[in-house]
């Protein structure tokens, strides 16, 4: 009894104290600094800007029009380095680093920081770490890895012993970068250098140029959803320049991947860890509901909820492989509440849940009708030893990879954002033609007549989902069947 | 016909050692203004093997390869102006030799670059000291017009009061960090990596 008593005591400390630990931060979309003035706004560095004006006026128009310049923060305020640095360099009788990292623009701003390196964003690399030798060594080439991958997820910055920084790793602002000082992240992924412009990191563009493709087509989706094409209408009202911008307050024309993924609406907080509200694995060969475990020293990381959910006090494994004690666990349904919480700026409830149930059936529709027979299918080929362990040596292999990873994310994406041309004709449209078309032909001319008989007996045809398979001589005319004939049932 | 009148102590001894004594000061000017010449060309430099290292990058560098054609030999920019000044700087320069001879084995590229950046640091003090002067044999701070509009002002106003060196360091030989913020155990993790050596075996190398 006692034992219950304490589980709905902690359940109900995770459902009333997680949204007021959110409340309690500042509700506007950037913390003001609070530091005071005169932490920055060295006098060597207005040096700088005389030589720079001419050296690289480009770049120093863009700082002189910029929030920065009028707060009177100069180049050295960001560039400063100690000699003890690891990128230290000797600048015209300066020590400065060329990398401005998330933890030197954490001295003024401390919760994006804060945020941003605790979230899943800054990890980005640590989380390709198992795809990049199939990807890179074997199917394409190691330059791939910098000019490719690094380039969203983020690179090792490697300072040579001659002080310079490796072509290898930089120049590089992915947003999982681990740079030189050790800290993750890049705050120039999504803030464009060197004018830090609010409204260009609120435009979706910013979120565009790594979320675009097939792993991630959520610029495509995003275009070409209701809420994209209100954007496209509507810009010059979204008010992105306003200093807070908190849906319904300041802006309503539309919302952007910042509003939904992150952005203040009344009652909800905004934060930098981006993938803070998302329900849903989108990017796995079946998508799975996953939880937030967020750690006492503020890192986070994602847990799917097959996995025994852990309490608050238990210790787990990190992203970088340290183990971590737990603060507090956002469940998946929590995470969905704080996402519908921004819909209902717009919409009302009823809606909102409405689309929620239709993006889910997509999503478990996916699974279940193909994600899941198609990765069954694979594990046992590969068991079977009718598969190499290589990835890739076999076309079924990039059969399947398209499958999940380019159409079927597509699907799944399109759904989580009302995208019906990715949803449909980019997504499961594709995921049907290629699993019907390509997948079952090519699995069963690897595995012949017989063992992928009972294969796809096993895995397709004992469900009901594809129970049409059996039921040839039912005609349709899409193909032209029966056209000119007096009926077709 | 004018009779020139000696003074009386000028006898003729006296006379043949002023002629001689001059003669062999002449003679020891050109052989010095000539020593220094020779000693300043690259060839003489590159006798030592270890030279030959540093020669490498300056071969490849806009110094050796200038589009007008006008090169600058070693002594060009590590040398004086002037006979006295030269002379001194080859003397001071000795202690090179006598390294090269009694010290560590330069000859081997590894050592070379691992002793190399306390040579970069000592070249550039040099040139700081003389503020740059062998630089401004060739190159005069108002006629440095650059590729870009700003390059003159930026020479006449943001470097008015600097030395080449102290912003052109680096375009030669091989890079080397600022002796402010140099790290020696990077720069042996560098050196090793570079020639497939095993962590820890440069400093044991530069102990010897």
């Amino acid at each position: 009894m006692r034992n219950v008593r304490i589980t709905r005591w902690y359940l109900h400390l995770l459902l009333f104290a997680f949204p007021l630990w959110l409340g309690a931060i500042n509700i506007s979309f950037a913390d003001k600094v609070s530091l005071d003035s005169s932490n920055w706004g060295l006098e060597e560095g207005e040096a700088c800007i005389s030589c720079h004006k001419k050296s690289s006026a480009g770049l120093t128009h863009q700082w002189q029009s910029s929030a920065h310049a009028s707060a009177g923060v100069n180049c050295l305020d960001c560039h400063y380095a100690d000699q003890v640095d690891k990128d230290a360099i000797e600048h015209e009788g300066s020590i400065i680093a060329t990398i401005v990292s998330p933890k030197d623009c954490g001295h003024c701003h401390t919760r994006e920081y804060k945020e941003t390196e605790g979230s899943v964003h800054s990890k980005a690399l640590s989380l390709i770490k198992n795809r990049i030798p199939a990807l890179a060594d074997n199917l394409t080439g190691q330059e791939m890895v910098t000019a490719g991958c690094a380039k969203c997820h983020g690179s090792k910055v490697e300072v040579r012993g001659d002080g310079s920084l490796s072509p290898d790793s930089w120049p590089n602002t992915g947003i999982g970068r681990i740079n030189p000082d050790g800290s993750r992240g890049s705050c120039s992924a999504c803030h464009g250098r060197h004018s830090f412009s609010k409204a260009q990191a609120r435009d979706p563009s910013a979120c565009a140029w790594c979320h675009s493709g097939p792993e991630s087509p959520d610029k495509g989706v995003f275009d070409s959803s209701k809420h994209g094409m209100l954007f496209a209408a509507n810009r010059e009202k979204m008010n992105l320049h306003s200093d807070e911008w908190v849906l319904g307050k300041d802006y309503s024309a539309a919302p952007t991947c910042v509003t939904c993924h992150m952005g203040a609406t009344p009652g909800v907080a905004a934060s930098h860890d981006v993938g803070m509200r998302d329900a849903w694995n989108l990017n796995q060969p079946i998508s799975e509901k996953q939880s937030l475990i967020i750690f006492e020293d503020g890192d986070r990381r994602e847990l799917p909820e097959s996995q025994p959910i852990p309490r608050r006090g238990n210790e787990i494994s990190k992203l970088d492989g340290s183990m971590g004690k737990i603060k507090a666990v956002a469940s998946s349904k929590r995470r969905r509440q704080i996402m519908s919480k921004v819909c209902l700026e717009c919409h009302s409830k009823g809606f909102a849940n409405g689309f929620m149930k239709q993006f889910d059936n997509v999503v478990e529709l996916y699974n279940e009708k193909f994600g899941k027979p198609a990765q069954a299918i694979m594990l046992a080929l590969y068991d079977m030893n009718l598969l190499t362990p290589a990835p890739f040596d076999d076309p079924l292999e990039f059969t399947y990879w398209r499958l999940w990873h380019d159409e079927g994310t597509r699907a799944r994406h399109g759904a989580a954002m009302m995208s019906p041309n990715f949803t449909w004709w980019e997504g499961m449209h594709l995921v049907g033609q290629n699993f019907y078309g390509e997948f079952l032909p090519q699995v069963r001319e690897l595995a012949g007549a017989e063992k992928a008989d009972k294969l796809i007996n096993e895995h397709v045809l004992s469900l009901d989902e594809h129970s049409w398979l059996k039921n040839p001589s039912k005609p349709n005319p899409i193909l032209g069947y029966g056209i000119g004939k007096p009926s077709h049932d | 016909m004018i009779k020139i009148r000696m003074p009386l102590f000028i006898t003729r001894h006296v006379l043949l050692a002023l002629i001689l004594g001059g003669v062999a000061g002449i003679g020891f000017m050109v052989f010095l203004t000539e020593f220094d010449h020779f000693t300043s060309t690259e060839a003489f430099c590159t006798n030592c093997h270890s030279m030959e290292l540093v020669a490498e990058p300056y071969r490849e560098s806009a110094h050796f390869r200038p589009a007008s054609g006008v090169r600058a030999s070693c002594g060009d920019c590590h040398v004086s102006e002037g006979v006295f000044a030269a002379t001194w700087d080859h003397f001071i320069g000795g202690k090179d030799l006598y390294n090269q001879i009694f010290g560590p084995d330069y000859d081997d590229p590894v050592i070379a670059k691992l002793h190399m950046p306390e040579a970069a640091f000592s070249a550039r003090e040099w040139f700081k000291k003389r503020n740059s002067a062998t630089c401004k044999r060739c190159h005069v701070k108002e006629a440095i017009f650059g590729t870009r509009p700003d390059t003159v002002e930026i020479h006449k106003q943001d470097a008015k009061d600097k030395s080449c060196i102290e912003c052109h360091y680096n375009l030669v030989h091989a890079k080397v960090p600022a002796e402010s913020v140099f790290k020696r155990d990077e720069w042996n993790r560098m050196v090793e990596q570079e020639f497939g050596l095993k962590r820890g075996a440069a400093d044991k190398l530069l102990e010897k």
